[in-house]
Parts: structure tokens; C-alpha cells; sequence
């Protein structure tokens, strides 16, 4: 396995150019599909990687579970470089599923506990459910069948034409899945934080890829500009939403997606790519992660081949 | 750290209700697993049956579960603070009444929900995330344009 083994576990870096360019060249659809394919097969490389450095380190361990002929001075020497790093991986590893298993059990958890705040709502049923709330929000929330979650507050200072649009994208998130993108590329920055960047572009993504597909939906790109704008600058207003840091920030999601709505409608194709950085940018994540999945598959042939020999049967 | 919570605390209570300021570790008895969130749709919901105005410690009788009283003040505060219930003085003590619906029991329940998530790590996808003031200025610059547009 040699140094290969290692790779997955920086090669996600490769993601990070397309990341960046996406949002700006491709399609919200394309981008977001692209970021959470990429993110996972990355993230699982690195896992599978760190699984096989930890069967080295526990193999040094006293009492471990593994047949005797792994200690074997043979084997040893065809896993050379891991000893001490296969020790590190049995601690990251633990850490790795601690957080996956963390994140997996909130998203559990808060949906739950969202469809029993629905379910106590008088009023039944329908694809949208209003709550008598002055805090604005609305969000949609995944389930059979998923439901629009809006607060009064937020409908009063909307338009009835923005209504429409924020209700057609909401309805576009539940439609399209997104929270599994959101959830895939959740897990995959736990997995490796150098992923961290392609969450937060597959966050971005979607809620452009829902603002494109309300404003198809309602045929008013700029009633969507609108009512995100206008419900981004009232709930400004309400203290608790206010961000913690912001004084150096870039340009935010909100303006960002404003600004697009303003824009004609993105094109569609993925290929040829809209100039030549998409181009180099594309081709960098997908060298990486060929070589990422090349590179971990490298490792499992080679580790199952070891335990092959030294297992007496 | 008491007299510091106190001041700090939004609702002056009279003298013979001061409340420490009380989270979920001021009881000792009481099980960590009963969020503050689920006592305060229980006593919410104790309240609406009352039909009427109710005495603290009459909420306290009616609660499951042996709550302290001080306990008990401090949720209805809370509730106070978040306009669910009203209050009126009644000789050293006050009266509460429920001010809110099934629906709006419903709202603060989803509301603490939200209120729970991170904007970072939101497992709920809102509409609109947080802005930052360099965003504000922005936004009503590109606002302004859509409705110049809409002029011509």
C-alpha cells in the first residue's frame, strides 16, 4: 500500500477549485449534483483509507482480534510505513464515526421533533402550514408527504405574487431531495474537514437550484429576487437571527442569490465548460478523485491480499 | 450571583417570588432529560385548562411531577417574556393567563425547534440565512434596482 494509502486522505483538496467555480459557471442543478457526488466519493475513500490504517494499528495491539500470523515479521514488513500512523488512525477513526454519528442522530432528532410541532397545529392537513409566530422563517421539512413550513410573520411582509414564489421554493426543495445532498456533504465534511468548503457550495447550490426552479414555476424571476431579498431584510430585523461574525465577511449567500435572480436564467449544459478555469478546475477534481478511489481500492486489494496470506486456513 | 441574575433577568418579579436565575440545573431532583422546552408547553397547557386566571402555585398543584415553586415562577416568566401568557397583579402576587391557542402552542413548540439550530450546521433549510450589515447595504441597493425596474 505504500504512500497510496495516504493520498484519499488529502486528495479532497482536489474538490476545492470546482467548489469555488461552480457556484458562478454551471447550473445550480449541475453544481449541486456535481459538488455531492464528488464529496462523497471522496469522503469515503478517505474512510475506507483510515479503516485500513487502523487494521495496521491494531494489529500492534496487545489482545487484538486479529490471527496470529499477522504479527508475523513478513507482514510487518509489507506494511512498512503505517506503525505509528495506524496508531493515530484507530483515534481518528473513533472520531470520524463519533461526529457521523452525531450529525446523523441530530438530523434524526430535529425532524422528529419538527412533524410533532406540525402535528400539533390545529389545522389539517395541507401542503402548507402556517404557524402564528412574529419571528419570520420558513423552511421545508422532509417526510411522507413533505410539508412548507411558514410562520405568519414571514407571509405579512411578502407580496401576495412573493408568496407564491417562496411556497414554489420550498416546494422545489422537497420535490428535488435536496436535504439528502445536504445531509451526503454534512457527512462527508465529518468523514475529512477538508470537505468543509463543498458543504457549505451544495448548501448555496440548492437554494439557488430551488430559487431557478420557483421562478420557472411562478414564470417571475424577479417576484423570487423579491421575496428572498425582502424576507432576508426582515428577518434582519429579529435580534436572534443575528450572525456572529460578520464584520469581514465576503459577500453573503443572500445578495449572492439575489443577484443571480436579476441575471437571466443560468444555461443548462455541463459541457463544453464556460471557459477555460471551469475546464482546469474540473479536470483537477476529477483527476483527484479518480486517483483518490484508484489509490484506496489499491489499498484494499493489497490489505486483503496480506490477511489472505497470513490467515492459517 | 444571585443579585447578578436578578438584574440581568427581564421580568422584575415581586420580592416574594425572587427567582434565581433559574435553568434546568436549579432543581437539583429534576431529571436532566426534561427539557425546558417541554415544561414550558406543560405549564402552558396546565394554564389553558384553568379557564381563567391561575395562581403560580396553583400550576404547581396541577403539574405532573413535584416542581418547585420557584421552578414554576420562572416558566411562566419565560412565557411572559415570549408574550404566550399575560400576567395581572393581585395583592403580593400575580395571576396568569394563557394567552396563546392550540396554534400558538404549536408555533412556540416549532419555534424551539429553529431556535435550537446552528445556521452553520442548520439541519432545516431555511428560506433566508443570516446577513451580515455589509449584506444589508447590498440587498437594498439590488432591491432598489428591481423596483426601478418595475417603474419604467
Amino acid at each position: 500500500m505504500g504512500v497510496f494509502v495516504y493520498l484519499p486522505l488529502v486528495l479532497p483538496l482536489t474538490a476545492l477549485p470546482i467548489a469555488r467555480l461552480a457556484e458562478q459557471h454551471l447550473h445550480p442543478r449541475s453544481a449541486t449534483r456535481l459538488l455531492a457526488a464528488v464529496g462523497t466519493t471522496l469522503a469515503l475513500c478517505s474512510t475506507v483509507c483510515l479503516a485500513l490504517l487502523m487494521v495496521v494499528g491494531t494489529a500492534q495491539l496487545p489482545g487484538n482480534p486479529l490471527p496470529d500470523g499477522w504479527a508475523d515479521p513478513e507482514v510487518r514488513a509489507a506494511v512498512p510505513y503505517e506503525e505509528r500512523a495506524g496508531v493515530v488512525a484507530i483515534g481518528v477513526l473513533v472520531a470520524v464515526f463519533v461526529a457521523c454519528g452525531a450529525t446523523v442522530h441530530r438530523h434524526v432528532r430535529q425532524r422528529i421533533r419538527a412533524t410533532r410541532a406540525l402535528q400539533s397545529l390545529p389545522s389539517q392537513p395541507s401542503p402548507v402550514a402556517v404557524f402564528p409566530d412574529p419571528e419570520p422563517y420558513a423552511y421545508a421539512l422532509p417526510g411522507a408527504p413533505g410539508r412548507v413550513v411558514v410562520s405568519t410573520a414571514m407571509m405579512e411582509c411578502l407580496t401576495a405574487r412573493e408568496r407564491r414564489a417562496l411556497v414554489a421554493h420550498e416546494q422545489a426543495h422537497l420535490t428535488a431531495r435536496h436535504h439528502r445532498y445536504l445531509l451526503a456533504t454534512q457527512l462527508a465534511a465529518r468523514a475529512n474537514p477538508f470537505l468543509l468548503p463543498l458543504r457549505t457550495a451544495v448548501a448555496y447550490s440548492t437554494e439557488r437550484w430551488a430559487d431557478e426552479e420557483a421562478a420557472q414555476a411562478i414564470g417571475d424571476r424577479r417576484a423570487v429576487a423579491g421575496a428572498v431579498g425582502k424576507a432576508a431584510l426582515f428577518a434582519h430585523r429579529s435580534p436572534i437571527a443575528a450572525p456572529a461574525f460578520a464584520a469581514f465577511a465576503a459577500v453573503g449567500p443572500i445578495p449572492r442569490r439575489v443577484a443571480a435572480l436579476l441575471e437571466p436564467v443560468p444555461p443548462t449544459r455541463l459541457w463544453p465548460p464556460s471557459s477555460a478555469h471551469v475546464a482546469f478546475a474540473g479536470l483537477v477534481a476529477t483527476v483527484g478523485t479518480t486517483v483518490s478511489a484508484l489509490s484506496s481500492l489499491n489499498a484494499t486489494v493489497t490489505l486483503v491480499r496480506i490477511l489472505h496470506e497470513a490467515t492459517p486456513l | 450571583m444571585d443579585t447578578a441574575g436578578a438584574s440581568h433577568h427581564p421580568l422584575n418579579e415581586l420580592p416574594d417570588d425572587n427567582v434565581p436565575p433559574a435553568g434546568p440545573a436549579s432543581d437539583g431532583r429534576r431529571p436532566r432529560k426534561r427539557g425546558q422546552g417541554e415544561l414550558e408547553a406543560q405549564v402552558l397547557a396546565v394554564l389553558r385548562s384553568a379557564n381563567g386566571p391561575a395562581t403560580a402555585g396553583w400550576v404547581q398543584e396541577h403539574l405532573d411531577g413535584d416542581l418547585a415553586y420557584t421552578t414554576v415562577i420562572t416558566i411562566l416568566s419565560r412565557l411572559y417574556a415570549k408574550k404566550c401568557v399575560t400576567r395581572a397583579r393581585q395583592g403580593r402576587s400575580y395571576t396568569w393567563t394563557s394567552a396563546s391557542d392550540e396554534a400558538g402552542l404549536a408555533a412556540l413548540r416549532m419555534r424551539r425547534v429553529l431556535d435550537g439550530e446552528r445556521d452553520r450546521e442548520a439541519v432545516l433549510a431555511r428560506f433566508v440565512s443570516a446577513l451580515s450589515p455589509g449584506d444589508e447595504e447590498r440587498l437594498r441597493a439590488l432591491l432598489a434596482q428591481t423596483t426601478e425596474k418595475d417603474e419604467d
